[in-house]
């Protein structure tokens, strides 16, 4: 009995320590404010002490150094706490002057003169003049990170022509200019970056709406609102960004109230159930993220433009949006997404959805029966795109099964191989996707269509009409024209299939009911200054 | 010198070739598999000429032999190098930001085991044949075969979402971490004086370190039944009981006596649960060692996976180091 007793006490003991250690914690916590850097004086009063709003992501701050930042949500980030010459009017996708208060084209596109407002200060009261503009551009030439090319690709020249004048020449005449300047490596910075060095930490930031005043990797990242704004004071003085390692701890977190905003990115089986609960709003627009497969154009069978016309009438949309996305996102009919300007649904207009006998009639006509059967391998990769990547696969492959005259078998590779492989041309089908850098059909189309620019799909499409269509509507200035070439365009790669168009996502923010000012537009950037408390 | 001192230096000096061998191993490997840190970041995006230039300014168009001895030049100058995706930011930092995550983790679910692993393995010795006994073997059993991200979830399900008493993951609550002084949260907090700070990281830590405590303790249940089972039979017992000396003593000797097979198991533990920290992480969004190698596998950053491996390995052969010293300690049979 003794050493029972002995276990026993042993035991009481071990559990007084551990009611010790928790007992000064049982309390509900709550964000707290973070002392906030000294600064120069500010201008205005601090207003009176708002909730922060606490957002919660699956994504995560790679870089905060526009020059080497290359992915969506640090972008995103980055235009909460920086700003470009231009910008996307939010809700919208109409580009309208930011930092610069007007602008002037000349000699025929090649030349573009900015005017900048005379207000613009960074977050520590420092004016903003030409100067910042250029040596933030010519820092990004410089250092030749990741992004630079959407610098070094159009821009010869850039150079102050006085404190409030920016003036660029291109190496030719580009008709989207406007739209890059809209992107991070465009967005003039604070001096305190180092001059021709990435700067992966620095938080001294650009112009815009907040600061950031304090960020653990991966941790979190807490933006107060910059009081030298030219612009409207964010509606809300604090926001806190917090990372989440998978979309179920981030869904929990939102189930539980340690956020307020489940953004980026909630899988479709947990919005389904998110939408049941009572005190979250499930908000959804359209997304300008597509998804698509790649027919290798110079591999067999898939050389055959037949062959490729069956594939994109085979495949059946409403049933992949249906059946593997819940209804989370819609059915694309073409590279360019729904919603954006010169968008013409040309694979609907020529095959349809899930059209099965018009493939089989075309495997027909490319020498294909039930008893000789197109043997097809698909490729797919297993973590890069979500928990939903193989039963996409999977559907497809059901989908062209369902012809009785094709076999598909399927193939994976983890991402870094399978870009690879994606490269090198080796994968007969492959499942990819795309996130714009710049809102224009141009984005949708050269990188995929124009021979040279589309290597990296490994698709080894080359067709001179396309080129010729592409390159016209690059220098083109009128819409109107241009949307003809993009009509164009769309009908010759519908016509040779070098690409499937499947879905175009949707946007899914969920947030507790009493948070208001959530906007979201195709630009798929998340504008955390419009952002308030109801009550 | 004495022959511990003698041990431990040429114990001391087998870490270099052991680490060598790894880092050979894990440089080759790595780079035998398709793909690069590039063209996984930027591959899809960039133009080729672009991209073809990116591989030759990081090096990787230069022959692997001369990578790979130009990178063994760096370690040993104890340059670990810098990243090659995102931030490039260097290895030494990135290590230095996600190693104390992974470490304090570790601790608590270290002690969590142990102490369980101690408690259950002791009833079911002392108690043995009876239905405590029988219980106590199926915990065992249960405990060690339980999969971390569903018991994870599990935890975070009851603790976090219904009964609101834990947080279902990070760190710390927002804006609260102490001054950094070593990156282990409660050491800070602790060396900080700051009580807020120090109850959010216990409460932060709570579930992880119970999640994978709990799922190791069952291999310490089974070894301290066993061999306190073995050393209750043994004549110095009896004759101790013959003695009358008092049962709590008794116990005390036998539990010494059954302690060191245990203490052989903490080292492998250790090296165990570092490995066992990938998946808690995940699941409750610990930003450590774990979630970051398993990252940057995925992207091929070579420098980064080399410089974790290297890290670890060092780690791993100390502990086991300090393993052996105490085991010496313990048991003064035991001559090196």
């Amino acid at each position: 009995m003794t050493e029972r007793k002995t276990i026993l006490k042993l035991f009481a003991i071990a559990l007084i320590a551990v009611a010790i250690a928790f007992s000064g914690c049982a309390q509900q916590e709550k964000p707290k404010a973070t002392p906030t850097p000294a600064e120069k004086e500010t201008p205005k009063a601090t207003p009176k002490e708002v909730k922060a709003i606490v957002i919660g992501v699956t994504d995560k701050v790679t870089d905060l150094d526009p020059s080497n930042a290359y992915d969506f949500f640090t972008w995103e980030v980055m235009n909460n706490m920086m700003g470009g010459l231009m910008r996307y009017k939010p809700g919208t996708t109409e580009l309208e002057p930011y930092l610069a208060e007007s602008y002037e084209v000349q000699d025929g596109g090649k030349v573009y003169i900015f005017k900048l407002r005379k207000d613009l200060k960074f977050a520590d009261g420092t004016p903003l003049t030409a100067q910042d503009v250029v040596r933030s551009i010519k820092r990004v030439m410089e250092i030749n990170g990741d992004p630079a090319w959407l610098v070094t690709d159009f821009v010869e020249n850039v150079e102050a022509i006085d404190d409030y004048t920016v003036k660029f020449t291109l190496k030719k005449p580009i008709s989207y200019f406007l739209a890059l300047t809209a992107t991070p490596p465009y967005f003039p910075v604070h001096p305190n970056y180092k001059p021709n060095e990435i700067d992966s930490d620095q938080t001294a930031g650009g112009v815009g709406p907040y600061k950031i005043t304090k960020w653990v990797r991966d941790q979190e990242l807490i933006l107060e609102a910059n009081p030298y704004f030219f612009g409207e004071k964010p509606k809300t003085e604090k926001i806190i960004v917090r990372f989440y390692s998978d979309a179920t701890t981030l869904r929990l977190a939102v189930e539980k109230g340690d956020i307020d905003i489940a953004w980026r990115t909630l899988t479709p089986v947990d919005l389904a159930s998110l939408k049941q609960n009572p005190n979250l709003n499930v908000l959804e627009v359209p997304g300008a993220y597509i998804r698509y497969l790649v027919l290798n154009t110079v591999m067999e069978p898939t050389n055959e433009k037949l062959v490729r016309q069956a594939i994109a009438a085979a495949v059946d949309r409403k049933d992949i949006s249906e059946r593997v996305f819940m209804g989370t996102v819609e059915p694309l009919y073409s590279l360019i997404p729904k919603g954006m300007w010169s968008h013409k649904p040309v694979f609907a207009d020529k095959y349809g959805d899930g059209n099965i006998e018009l493939a089989k009639s075309l495997l027909k006509q490319a020498g294909y029966d039930e008893n000789n059967k197109l043997k097809l391998e698909l490729w797919w990769t297993p973590t890069h795109y979500g928990d939903t990547e193989k039963d996409l696969a999977q559907v497809l492959k059901e989908q062209f099964e369902a012809t009785g005259v094709i076999e598909v078998e399927l193939k994976s590779a983890e991402w870094s191989t399978y870009v690879d492989y994606l490269r090198k041309g080796a994968m007969m089908v492959s499942l990819l996707g795309w996130y714009p850098d710049y809102i224009d059909p141009d984005d949708y189309t050269t990188p995929f269509l124009r021979s040279g620019s589309n290597k990296w799909t490994g698709s080894g499409y080359s067709n001179p009409q396309m080129d010729e269509v592409l390159d016209k509507a690059s220098v083109a200035t009128d819409e109107a024209e241009r949307t003809q070439y993009y009509e164009q365009a769309q009908d010759i790669l519908a016509e040779d299939s070098p690409i499937v168009p499947l879905i175009q996502g949707k946007l899914f923010v969920v947030a507790k009911k009493d948070i208001g000012g959530i906007t979201l537009d195709p630009t798929m950037i998340f504008r955390y200054y419009l952002l308030y408390w109801k009550s | 010198m004495s022959s511990l001192k003698a041990y431990i230096i040429t114990r001391a000096l087998l870490v270099l070739p052991t680490v060598i061998i790894l880092l050979t191993l894990v440089f080759f490997i790595l780079r035998i598999l398709p793909g690069d840190p590039i063209a996984a970041m930027v591959g899809q995006k960039v133009p080729p000429e672009v991209l073809e230039k990116m591989r030759e300014e990081a090096g990787l168009n230069k022959p692997i032999l001369v990578q790979y001895i130009s990178y063994l030049y760096d370690i040993f100058r104890g340059d670990f190098g810098r990243s090659m995706i995102w931030g490039k930011r260097p290895v030494i930092n990135e290590i230095a930001d996600r190693f104390p995550a992974t470490l304090e983790l570790t601790i608590f679910a270290f002690t969590i085991s142990v102490l369980l692993g101690i408690l259950t393995g002791s009833i079911a010795a002392f108690r043995r044949g009876s239905k405590l006994d029988a219980s106590m073997r199926v915990y065992s059993i249960v405990a060690y075969t339980l999969f971390i991200p569903w018991f994870g979830m599990l935890l975070q399900m009851l603790f976090g979402v219904y009964m609101h008493i834990f947080p279902i993951g990070g760190r710390i609550a927002p804006g609260m971490e102490p001054e950094r002084i070593t990156g282990l949260y409660v050491l800070d907090s602790i060396l900080t004086f700051n009580g807020e700070a120090l109850s959010s990281a216990l409460l932060h830590l709570f579930l992880p370190s119970l999640t994978l405590g709990v799922v190791l303790s069952g291999a310490y249940t089974r070894i301290v039944r066993n061999n306190l089972i073995e050393v209750l039979h043994q004549d110095f017992i009896t004759a101790y009981r013959a003695r009358g000396i008092r049962r709590s003593r008794i116990a005390y000797h036998a539990m010494k006596n059954a302690f060191i097979p245990v203490i052989t198991l903490m080292g492998l533990q250790f090296a165990i649960l570092l490995a066992g920290a990938v998946l808690t992480e995940t699941t409750f969004s610990w930003p450590g060692m774990g979630t970051f190698l398993l990252e940057r596998i995925q992207y091929r950053d070579y420098t980064s996976v080399q410089g974790a491996i290297v890290f670890y390995a060092l780690f791993v052969a100390v502990i086991s180091l300090i393993v052996d010293i105490i085991y010496a300690l313990l048991d003064p049979r035991i001559r090196y």
